[in-house]
């Protein structure tokens, strides 16, 4: 299976969720990457950092939404939820020595280009605003304060 | 060849809904594709796409419902999970080697015509009116064509 190439139908033309979002891509594509070489570990470790990024995105994500009293939170936050217990599914079983990650590649890649371009989408004209706002409020430094909240 | 368009008809008021509404039309012209070029890989691409919608998109919809306070929510989830089994029961085919497009590309539409033009239609006006701000002039546009219908 290909890599996803990311293209212009992708962007919310908000630059750090962007960024995080071709973080998560190219997450998938290492797991991609690693899937053939028959190497558990190495499997195990990207997909751990795949996960463990995919949640601090969320968690930032929903964040902004909040704060920009996007209305649609909760049904937005749900997909997300459904979505870390789906995964967490599929982690379950590869550490019960099941061969997954084909079968999670393909749910990853449909999951992540469906929700990028409808519910991501929908937020992003709110959220961009706030963001302006918020910046004009506060200046420099805020946003990437905010960011290491989350990321670490 | 000729291509299923969205048709205003099919429209909630409610923008990410209808976006996700979209991907049953692309799904219906895909197997249409599949069809035509005889490439059972499409129908195994939408069956992907196709179990994540039911499982994204019902998970949207129905936090919507329930935050509207919809009395018909519960009715409505249980329509979605009918749906959920039966492109289960296809996904199950098509992997037993199964030609499954034709059936498939009858179900989805007629559920675009039974259930997004119709039941999805019902849950809008509640959901519309629960969420402050959004598609204000869809809800006038709404009002008007309400107050016509009964006082005209």
């Amino acid at each position: 299976m290909a890599h996803i190439q990311w293209t212009d139908d992708l962007n919310t033309d908000i630059e750090v969720i962007d960024k995080q979002h071709k973080r998560i891509v190219n997450y998938i594509n290492s797991l991609e990457d690693v899937k053939g070489q028959n190497n558990r570990a190495v499997e195990e470790q990207v997909l751990n950092e795949l996960v463990d990024y995919t949640l601090s995105h969320f968690a930032f994500e929903e964040s902004l939404m909040e704060d920009a009293g996007y209305g649609f939170i909760n049904g937005h936050k749900r997909v997300h939820q459904l979505f870390v217990k789906r995964v967490s599914g599929f982690l379950q079983r590869f550490k019960l020595g099941e061969d997954i990650t084909e079968e999670l590649l393909t749910v990853l890649k449909a999951w992540l280009i469906n929700h990028i371009k409808s519910d991501d989408n929908d937020y992003a004209e709110i959220v961009r605003k706030n963001l302006g706002d918020m910046h004009e409020k506060k200046g420099d430094g805020w946003l990437s304060k905010s960011v290491k909240k989350f990321f670490g | 060849m000729s291509y299923l368009q969205w048709s205003d008809d099919l429209s909630t008021g409610i923008a990410v809904i209808d976006s996700q509404h979209k991907r049953i039309i692309h799904y219906i012209n895909q197997l249409e594709d599949a069809r035509s070029l005889n490439e059972p890989e499409l129908v195994y691409e939408v069956l992907i796409h196709l179990t994540d919608y039911t499982l994204s998109h019902f998970a949207f919809e129905e936090s919507l419902m329930e935050d509207a306070g919809y009395v018909g929510a519960e009715i409505h989830a249980k329509t979605h999970d009918s749906f959920k089994e039966k492109i289960k029961s296809y996904a199950e085919r098509h992997k037993g080697g199964e030609d499954v497009t034709e059936e498939l590309s009858k179900l989805l539409n007629v559920w675009l015509i039974e259930h997004i033009a119709s039941d999805d239609a019902s849950y809008a006006p509640a959901v519309l009116n629960s969420i402050p701000g959004i598609n204000s002039d869809k809800k006038k546009g709404w009002l008007t064509s309400k107050l016509h219908t009964f006082f005209s």
